[in-house]
This record gives C-alpha cells, structure tokens and sequence, in this order.
C-alpha cells in the first residue's frame, strides 16, 4: 500500500497558510500543544515578523485515519514571494499535490495563480481550500466560485476549513489522502533525489532538503551533486521531524535531509539532483537552473573600519542563502565595500535587514539597478550591473533593458491608479481581464528597473494595500538610457549614479540636486550641486556658504560643555563621507533611496 | 596665580534666555552668605590656597542683590584663608539694583571692576529677555558708575534677537558708545533648550534671526565700537587696550581657578602638569545651605593632554591673539599634522586665518564661523 503523500500549500500572503500549517502539525500530534508556537514553520524572526516565508521547509506528519490506517503526509513549505519563484518551483516538484488555500474574505491573488499555474503544469492534483470561513466578512459563495472559474473543479470539490478554529481540518486531511496520489516508488532505479531546498548548520555544514523520486539513498553511501560534480559520504540521512529523525535509508517517494560534510552552501544548489557514485543516474530530474540575481547594489559599511566585519558577514549569510551573490567594490565616496546581487527588491531588503539585526553592523546601500546589456559601438556586448562600468556615451551602439510581464490583481475601482503608476514607469499595457467579486487581472510589459524601485509600495499605497503582484521575466528590450552623474563642486559622487530613461533624467536630476542641497550641511565655501549626463550638466542647485557657526559664550562650566559637545560633533563628522572637498553626511546617500516620486 | 569663582544664585526673575543656576526666593540669602564663607574656610591649608589669587569674580545669578556688607565679610574671608596677588576683583550687577551708594559700598569693600547686565537699551527688547530693568535703568546704571568714577567696567550687551534689526542694533551701540565703556561683552543670543525661549522655539512660536543677518550683526558690533577705539579680542568681548578682563582670560589659557558655590565650576592642574581637572559644585541651594553638598566636588572630569590641548585649542582660537604652537608644543605635546598644516594653509588662502609667528589667529570672518573651524582642525589632527 502506498501511504505516502507529498504536497505543498499554495496561498497568498496573509491567507493563512502558516496558522492552517500550524494546525495540520497539532492536530496529527506532530507537535504537542504545549510545544505550540505560534506559526511554527516560519523560523526565523524576520519571517515571523513579516508573515511571510522566506526559506521553504518541509516537515514529516504522521497521520492515522479515522479507520486505522497510517499515512506519511510530507508537507513542503513554499517561500510566499515573488523573488523566489525559482524556489517554489522546486518544492512544487517535489509534490504530487496542492492545497490552494484562498482566503474567503479576500479571494484569489497574483501570485496564487501563477503558482497555481504553474502547480497546474506540474501534473499537480489541487485541492482547493477557502480558509478563514469563521470569519463574518467570508464570502464562501463568490470566492468559490473565483476558483471554479480559475481551476474547473466542481464547488463540491472546495473545502471548508478555518485555520484558526480547526474546523475542517480532519476532513482536509482525509482528503488529502484520498485525492492526492501516493508516489512512484521505483526503488529499484538509480538513485534521483531532488534538493528543494538546503540550510547550513554550524556543526553540520550544510543540509540538503531533498525528495527522492527513484533508487534508495542509503547512509554511508558515495553521493554525488549531478550539477556540480562535486561527491561526498552521506554521512547523516534521516526525515525533517520538528527535529532532525536520523534513518538507515531514503527510498523513492520519501522526504528528507542528506548531510555530507559539505562545507558551503554553494556545492548545494536548489533544483540539483543527488544521485549515487556506485550506480548513478543517467539524466539529472529536469528544470534545474542556477540562481541568477536580478537586483544590483553597492553595500559599504557605515565606518570604514568594519569592512572586515562587513565581509565575513556577507560570507556567513551566503552559507545559508545561496542566491546571494556579492564581489568587492571601492567607491570614492564610499570607501571599500560589496556589489551584492539579489533575486529581487524583497530578498535586498531581507539581506540588508540581517545584516543589521543578525550582525550589528550600519550599512549604506546605493540605488539598486537591474543588469544591463550594453552594445558597443565598435562590437560586442558587456553585462553592466553598477552605473561606474557604464561605458562613456560615445562607445554605446545601444542598451538593453530587462522587461518582465507583471500581472496585478485588484479591486476595480483601483484600476485608474494602477494604470497610471503603470504608465508613469514606461509599462506597456497589455490586457484586462475581470473575475468575479469586482475584480480584475491587469497585465503590463514593464521595465524591470521601474519595478525594483518602490513600484511596489506604490502598488500597495495606491490601492489600500488591496492590490497583488506577481512577475515574470520576459527579455531584454532596448531603451534611451543614460546614465545620470551627480557632481559636487565639479567633482563626481560616484555613489550616487544612476542608469535612468533618458526622459526622466531631468526631472530625476532635479529632485536629486534639491534633496541634496536640503541635506547637505553648509561648508566653508559653496557648493555646487549638479546633475549631468556625460558632460553635459541638466540640473544644478547650490548649497550656500556657512556664515555664522560661533558659541557666543565660553566661561568656567560653558567650557566642559563645549567640550562634550565637540566630541560629539568629531563622531559625527568622522561619519561624514567625503568627495573631494565637500563632506556628505550618510543619510544623503539613504535619502536619495527614499526619495519620493511625487514630491 | 589662580582665580576664584563666586557663584550668587539668586535673581529676581528669570531672564527669557538664561539657563545658568539660579533661585527666584531670596528667603535664605543670609543663611547662604554663612555657607559660602563656610566653603571658603573649609578650602584653608589645601592645595588651593598655596597660589596667589589673582582674579576673584562675583557671578551669577545676581551678585547685585549682596549688600555691600556681605560682599566685604566674603572678601575679608578669602583675604583671610587664601594668599593674594589681586589685580581684578568684578561683581556682576543688574542696573535696576545699582546707585551711586551702592556702587561706592562695593568699592570700600573691596570690588574693583563692575561687570553692568543692561543687555540692551531698547525697551521691547528688554521685555523680550524678560529683564528686571527697564531702559531708564540701564542708563541711569551707567550714570551712576560715570558719578562714583567706578572707572574699570564692563558692559554686557545682547544681540541677533529674533526681530532686531541692524538699526535697532546700531541705536543701542550708539548708547552705549555715549559711555565710553573701557570693556563691552556682546553676545548673540544663544536660544538653549531648558530656557523660557528655548521652549518657544519648541512650540514654533519663535523664529530665530537668520544666520547671514546676525554674521552681518557680527561685524556691525566689531565696526561700531572700533570707533569708539574698542577692540574685539575675543569672540564676545571687546576692550580698550589694557581694559581686557583678567579674570575670563585666564579662562581661556587654563589657568587654575576654584568655584564657591552651588553650581560653580572649577578648574585645576594636576601637579605634574600632563592632566587636569575640572568639576563642578551641586547646582542645588538647598543642598548646599543644608551642608548635604559637604562641599565636595559633584562632577568631575579628568582631562588628558590631549583632551587639553583640544580644549585649549577651541579657547584660543576664539580670541583674536590666537593659540601659538611652541605653547602647544611644550605645554600640549600637540602639533599639526600634514592634514592639518594643508588645512590651515587653504584657511589662509581664503582669508579666514592667520598663520604666521608661529601661531594661528582667525580673522573676523574666521571668528564668525570659529567653531566650525574648531571642529575640523580637531578631527583632523586625530
């Protein structure tokens, strides 16, 4: 009898899939009620904070039915968001089933269809949950129906559950068993195990997650990484309990971790296949690619003096983020620092969060920028991900840009707002499609650069908060682009360049030379503040000369006082970042980040 | 030489600007004068008392609401407990509690120079620093020190006022000029937080003069009162040749100096001469009238050679004799480093300083962004 079950929960931020995971977890006795905390899957704090899942995990659940019988249930975690859609795409292959979990007072999402879709091309059997049926504001009917229309099944098929009463939640289970297939168990094949996801450990090194879709793993066996080549001992195998459940062997169907001694995350890569020295597989389990960034931007540290702090923080966040990619760059006003590379606005600000919170160290971040393709003149085409490697405009035949296709859902009475943000960021639009309960599907072509930069937030702001996005790359397209300087007193802050549409590259550059004549602090002399494209300055505005900075008193107690607020004063300026001979304090940098469009 | 600080922390009312120490109830005035004859006993034999007291200074609060009387017994005590080598001897007053008597009561008990708070001239100004006085007072302080020859003074003069425009600024330089004051201390006003401006400033009821006016007030100060054949000297004080004043001078070449009273601060060398202190009494009367203080120091900084010679840096800098580098060198273990030397050279070169005869001085227009300047030479030379 096959009584394994492998699925995954697909749902959209805050339709909860952490409280109904919780619940799966208490009422199969995988944990007691008093190991309980709240939202159990989401480990880290950041996560828990956020609501949202940033690592996928996947835990073991023994499940006895009502009539005696004994199922595994696997249940793998997806991350929720957009910048990791290569990550779920992963844990939905390591699944014969989803439950689609639509919030009954929300109704479908963005991202839930296209990870619907793609758990639809997967060969995945959904079951289809409406959660939060407690709730008075539910509206089972109407968003039932969102997910007839959207998947074809029968309103029969739509469970009822409310994660945080419980209530439905047996039957969900039983039907789980009864409508997801069991897996292949081909155990007599060479071994195909795929890694959906990995962790290091300290102690341990690190962890591959992995399903096994044919063969046996055995402990002590040779196993090597199909991608990379690379071949260890698996010295530890077992199944993801709430901890680590050590095993003899892992056979085809079964869920679990491999630990090999291996030493960086690198060698273990999301979507690789393990398979056996002694008798290996032919064929790697298709689909793997490597992680590619999307967003690009500097990292230096606050105090020049923690770029050591800095690196090896950078290394240890590495380990357990294999997507992280960074190289060293020096910056004239910025001193030495890191490129890093994102999937995406999310995972930068995830990166730049742990950084503070986990390592303690005070960051500047510049502008984040896509990958260009720049066309040279005289032949051949380079990668350009920071503004300084822009060639000179003269030695430019022409600039691709990224364009993804992002998809939005909303209420319709935000679809004016939506398409005006839409517009103002150079999208293309490409169609409208309404589904039930006043809602519409709108879908543009948009530069990818327009969208790592606060397009989001005005998404959210521009709509209550109602709208979601979900996108895709598409490919790179050419566009006038330039790249906008920023020079102070002639001289050029590097840090401080963008790559920008050559339309808005005035407009930009004079909010830049505004914001910062408001925050740099007057100087002995004046500064020029320009904005330039190549030679040619577009925008200027000047910070006018310090005229009076005198204590009028100085006597007996004025004099410690004095004193004590020099020191500080001397902190504050060794902060200050210098470009020639004008001084910039560090919230310049971050403001130009902040600043708003409509100001 | 040392210098002795008396602090008189009792006023009328409180000025809309001051944050010093002070009390608005005179009740235990008496009382206090006993405890400050106390505190100077209690210093007998010690450490302090082995250098000739140059300077004795009356500060406040009011030093004006004494009487004469009580100003002689404080004299007399330290005459008593400390050696003396006297050669300026100020009390601090406010004109609405000066006449002729009085002046000439503080002479025979042994006041050398009066240091007049008039502040201003200007009636509506006056009110704005919520003063005690009115205008007819602060003239008739100064006919009064012109009638008892009380010839060694100071004036005290506030500008850059929310509102106060040059004429107005000129109209009291050219009353004050009409005295022919020997010293003139000319602040802009400083708003601090914990004061009655401080608080309006809080509220936004309050907009401060801009920058570029008090700068041009700045030097209109300096020009008026050039004519009258004063120069400034430092950056809020301005003499005739001779008439500076001893005792805030030594201020600002650390000279040794002991604080009386609550709230007093002092300053002291170390014997060796590689640190110093500096500390403070309790700002605190009741405290102090209850012997709770014990006379014992309540705050106190150790400072390095280093952190002097920053501090001496700061001082000097803002006195237009400058600081010289062979004191720094010798009594600082302090020298310019390239950095530094590059910086004062572009000083120069943009007509903010000075730097010839071995020493820096800033020029006026040095001055009116000295501590700018202060700052930079310090972090500099890190």
């Amino acid at each position: 009898m096959n009584n394994i079950r492998n699925f995954c929960i697909i749902a959209h931020i805050d339709h909860g899939k952490s409280t109904l995971a919780d619940r799966l977890l208490q009422i199969t006795g995988t944990i007691s009620e008093r190991e309980m905390q709240e939202q159990m899957l989401d480990n880290m704090d950041l996560e828990r904070e956020r609501g949202i899942t940033i690592k996928s995990h996947a835990i073991k659940l023994d499940y006895k039915r009502p009539n005696g019988e004994e199922y595994t249930l696997n249940l793998i975690d997806t991350p929720g968001h957009v910048d990791f859609a290569y990550e779920v795409s992963r844990a939905l292959k390591a699944c014969e089933g989803a439950i689609l979990v639509v919030d009954a007072t929300q109704g479908i999402e963005a991202q839930t269809i296209s990870n619907l879709y793609q758990a639809i091309d997967q060969d995945l059997e959904i079951v289809p949950v409406l959660n939060k049926i407690d709730l008075p504001s539910s509206d089972p009917e109407g968003v039932g129906q969102q997910i007839v229309d959207l998947i074809g099944c029968d309103k029969e098929d739509i469970l009822t559950v409310s994660g945080k009463t419980g209530e439905g939640v047996p039957a969900l289970l039983e039907a789980i068993v009864e409508r997801i297939p069991g897996p292949k168990q081909e155990t007599e094949k060479p071994l195909k195990a795929l890694i959906f996801d990995s962790i290091f450990n300290t102690y341990r090194g690190s962890v591959a997650y992995v399903r096994v879709f044919e063969g046996v793993l055995k402990k002590g066996e040779a196993f090597k990484f199909m991608a990379n080549k690379q071949e260890y001992n698996a010295e530890e195998i077992g199944f993801l309990k709430m901890s680590y459940q050590p095993t003899k062997e892992l056979r085809a169907g079964d869920v679990g971790y491999v630990i090999g001694s291996v030493k960086s995350l690198q060698d273990v890569r999301v979507g690789d296949t393990i398979t056996t020295v002694k008798n290996p597989a032919e064929h790697p389990i298709s689909g793997y690619q490597e992680a590619k960034p999307m967003v690009f931007s500097g990292i230096f540290p606050t105090q020049s003096e923690d770029f050591e702090d800095l690196r090896a923080a950078l290394e240890k966040l590495q380990l357990n983020d294999a997507s992280l990619t960074y190289e060293p760059e020096t910056s004239k006003a910025l001193g030495f620092g890191f490129r890093a590379g994102f999937l995406g606005l999310l995972h930068m600000e995830i990166v730049q969060e742990r950084l503070d919170r986990e390592f303690d160290i005070d960051i500047i971040t510049t502008v984040p920028n896509v990958q260009y393709e720049v066309h040279l003149e005289e032949g051949g085409v380079i990668e350009v991900d920071n503004p300084s490697q822009m060639p000179e405009v003269g030695d430019i035949d022409k600039i691709y840009e990224p364009y993804i296709k992002a998809s939005i859902i909303t209420p319709a009475d935000y679809i004016g707002p939506i398409m005006k943000l839409c517009q103002e960021r150079r999208g293309v639009y490409i169609n409208q499609m309404f589904m039930q309960n006043n809602r519409v599907e709108i879908t543009y072509e948009l530069p990818m650069a327009e969208v790592v930069f606060d397009f989001y937030d005005k998404l959210k702001s521009g709509t209550r908060g109602y709208a979601s996005l979900d996108y895709e790359f598409i490919e790179f397209r050419p566009g006038h682009l330039v790249r906008l300087d920023i020079l102070l007193n002639g001289d050029q802050v590097d840090a401080l360049s963008s790559i920008t549409h050559r339309d808005k590259a005035y407009y930009q550059g004079r909010k830049v030379c505004a914001k910062l004549k408001e925050l740099i602090p007057r100087q002995q002399f004046e500064v020029a503040v320009q904005a330039a494209i190549g030679s040619r300055v577009i925008a200027r505005d000047s910070v006018r000369a310090l005229r009076k900075d005198v204590t009028a008193k100085c006597y007996g107690g004025d004099i410690s006082r004095k004193r004590k607020l020099l020191e500080k004063q001397k902190e504050g300026k060794k902060r200050m970042k210098q470009v020639g001979s004008v001084e910039i304090p560090q919230e310049a940098f971050l403001a130009v980040l902040s600043m708003d469009d409509e100001d | 030489m040392s210098g002795l600080y008396l602090h008189i922390p009792f006023c009328k009312q409180a000025c809309s600007y001051c944050d010093f120490y002070f009390v608005t109830r005179h009740k235990r005035k008496d009382e206090f004068v006993e405890q400050l004859i106390n505190e100077i006993e209690s210093h007998r034999n010690s450490r302090f008392t082995q250098e000739p007291v140059q300077t004795i200074y009356f500060g406040g609060g009011t030093p004006s609401l004494l009487s004469p009387a009580q100003v002689g017994r404080i004299l007399e005590t330290i005459a008593d407990v400390f050696s003396l080598d006297l050669k300026e001897v100020t009390l601090e007053m406010n004109p609405d509690d000066v006449n002729a008597e009085y002046l000439r009561g503080l002479r025979s008990a042994g006041i050398t120079r009066a240091s007049m708070g008039v502040q201003s001239f200007d009636e509506e100004l006056l009110k704005f620093m919520h003063r005690a006085h009115n205008s007819t007072e602060a003239r008739s302080c100064m006919e009064a020190l012109a009638e008892t020859g009380f010839d060694s003074y100071t004036v005290d003069l506030i500008y850059g006022n929310p509102g106060q425009t040059s004429e107005m600024l000129q109209k009291d330089l050219d009353i004050l000029s009409s005295y022919d004051p020997p010293h003139v201390s000319a602040y802009t006003l400083t708003i601090e937080p914990k004061t009655r401006l401080g608080k309006q400033l809080e509220l936004g009821r309050l907009l401060p003069a801009e920058d570029e006016v008090v700068a041009a007030q700045f030097s209109q100060v300096e020009e008026a009162l050039l004519r009258t054949g004063i120069n400034r000297y430092e950056v809020s004080n301005f003499a005739k040749p001779g008439a500076e004043a001893v005792h805030n001078s030594a201020y600002w070449s650390h000279e040794n100096y002991l604080g009386l009273g609550p709230g007093a601060h002092s300053f002291w060398w170390e014997e060796d001469g590689t640190s110093a202190r500096r500390w403070s009494n309790k700002p605190d009367l009741s405290d102090y009238l209850n012997n709770k203080t014990e006379f014992k120091k309540y705050d106190e900084d150790l400072l390095d050679l280093r952190t002097l010679a920053e501090e001496r840096i700061m001082l000097g800098l803002r006195t237009v004799a400058g600081i010289d580098f062979k004191t720094l060198l010798e009594k600082y273990s302090w020298k310019p480093n390239e950095k530094t030397e590059t910086y004062l050279h572009n000083l120069q070169k943009n007509g903010k300083a000075r730097v010839e005869d071995g020493g820096i001085r800033l020029t006026g227009e040095g001055l009116k962004i000295s501590d700018a300047i202060i700052l930079d030479l310090i972090t500099l030379n890190e």
